[in-house]
């Protein structure tokens, strides 16, 4: 058995965690407020739509799904104070008016005949910038500053990966006719769009920009 | 998408038949009969003759009403605006029915299941919305105590009167669901009576009014009285499980006492459509 007492290296040579991160601790508050206010509409929606869909296997999926995005709203409702911000509310708001304007264009349809613009705004245009955002933010936020909300968004992406490829797959199965498949497309362009006015679930900025001037914080 | 979808507006696809208590009541294949076979209960047994097929026919019930409960639950995410207000919803009060969404969703997904292993096809029974319903109360607190204290203490009953029936029949499958069911159901129960208390804290009115729109429903919805103690109900009031969910003695002595008055008013009610459809016959003769 090696000696107990003999100095080891605080950090194992497997572990290449890193102190730079790009976010401060007000920047990741702004973020997790902006992610806490998407999940919080997106289960708001899906627990609204579970009543105006007809197909069975979709209207299970949706109340299971709602309750994985009311979690990610709490795991972010959790995170606030820890970044300084003891008045959750004042963050808890949207990137800007033009994301505001993608959720009630997303949130629209209603009628039960309607099912697959309901699937395409979630699973084809939100999710995938969701994903898109968290996963700047977990490769981008200080790895050892910021390991709380790593865990988290961890967690979150696990639940979106799964939750996008079973909206994907229910999509493709109520898609039969080539008229479907425009009338999925023309839905997904006309939110896209609107996402693309937003610049992102958190705004400009949401997966960061080539362009950009990076300053490294740490 | 609007707040508050009412009743008949809930999508369902073409196997699903719909039929409310009332017009089951004034059947008049029931009333056609003597009032002593009309006014017979029978617990649920598997010894019994009919006894596979009631099982079967409430099974189909408790799937129905899941789908309910999910649609109830999803909507009160999404009536209400968050905050803390009288007609608001607090963010955790949300977070809870999200996550009775899920709950209610795997109901779902174990009732189909279950039909399909007891021999049911889904849409096999008409389907009543009597649980959505109560489901659309404009106040938040009302609709959790007339959907999670009356209907999910009713659903505590059924799925006990299942489990019961499962391990009579020799049925580990049945039983092993129901008690997981069950489980669920407590904690929903439970989740209501918490929201209760905390919503109602400073404002003695309005729980009030939220503990009379439960007993409403309690009423209505013992089903005529095939929910009760009596020996021959159909569906036993679980003391046990009720208590565990938070109800003291005095509350399950009172739904005891509305369900045998909802079935003396139903055997009335019958009685009447009878001496009705009797007289009909007569002046046709």
């Amino acid at each position: 058995m090696a000696d107990p007492k003999k100095a080891r290296a605080a950090f194992a040579p497997w572990d290449r965690r890193e102190l730079p991160g790009v976010f401060t601790v007000d920047e990741s508050a702004r973020r997790v407020g902006n992610y806490k206010w998407i999940e919080s509409r997106l289960f708001e929606v899906l627990g609204g739509w579970v009543a105006t869909v007809p197909e069975l296997d979709v209207k299970m999926r949706l109340g299971a799904h709602c309750y994985h995005h009311a979690w990610h709203a709490e795991l972010w409702h959790k995170r606030l104070p820890e970044l300084r911000e003891m008045n959750t509310d004042r963050l808890t708001q949207p990137a800007n008016d033009e994301i505001v304007a993608f959720i009630d264009a997303m949130t629209e349809p209603e009628a039960p005949e309607l099912t697959i613009e309901k699937l395409v705004g979630v699973y084809r245009v939100l999710i995938p910038h969701k994903i898109a955002a968290y996963t700047y933010h977990l490769n981008n936020t200080s790895t050892i500053t910021d390991a709380p909300t790593i865990r988290s968004i961890t967690f979150i992406l696990q639940d979106e990966f799964e939750d996008w490829r079973d909206g994907e797959m229910l999509i493709q199965s109520l898609i039969d006719t080539p008229a479907e498949v425009e009338r999925a497309a023309a839905h997904q362009a006309s939110l896209e769009k609107l996402m693309v006015l937003a610049g992102g679930v958190t705004g400009p900025g949401s997966i960061g920009s080539p362009a950009a001037r990076i300053e490294v914080v740490a | 998408m609007k707040h508050a979808l009412p009743p008949e507006e809930l999508a369902r696809d073409e196997r699903f038949v719909r039929n409310s208590f009332m017009a089951r009541a004034a059947d008049p294949r029931m009333a056609a009969m003597p009032a002593e076979k009309r006014n017979q209960r029978f617990p649920l047994s598997p010894e019994r003759e009919d006894g596979p097929d009631s099982a079967r026919a409430l099974m189909h019930g408790i799937f129905t009403g899941e789908i309910q409960a999910l649609e109830g639950a999803g909507r009160t995410c999404w009536d209400f605006p968050t905050g803390t207000g009288a007609d608001e919803a607090p963010f955790e009060l949300k977070l809870d029915m999200a996550r009775q969404c899920w709950d209610e969703a795997r109901h779902c997904e174990i009732s189909v299941k279950l039909g399909d292993w007891m021999g049911t096809e889904v849409g096999e029974f008409a389907e009543s919305v009597f649980l959505y319903e109560a489901a659309c109360n404009p106040d938040p607190v009302l609709r959790l105590t007339g959907v999670n204290r009356a209907l999910e203490g009713l659903a505590i009953d059924v799925f006990n009167t299942m489990r019961e029936f499962g391990i009579k029949s020799g049925d580990p499958v049945l039983e092993f669901c129901e008690d997981w069911m069950l489980a669920d159901e407590v904690t929903h129960v439970k989740m209501g009576s918490d929201w209760l208390r905390r919503l109602t804290a400073d404002d003695p009115d309005r729980r009030a009014r939220a503990l009379e729109f439960q007993r409403v429903v309690d009423k209505l919805f013992s089903l005529g009285g095939a929910r009760g103690e009596e020996d021959d109900s159909p569906i036993r009031l679980a003391r046990r499980f009720r208590e565990l969910a938070g109800f003291n003695t005095e509350e399950i002595d009172e739904i005891a006492d509305l369900s045998h008055q909802s079935r003396a008013e139903l055997a009335s009610y019958q009685e009447h459509a009878a001496t009705k459809q009797a007289a009909a016959a007569t002046s046709e003769g």
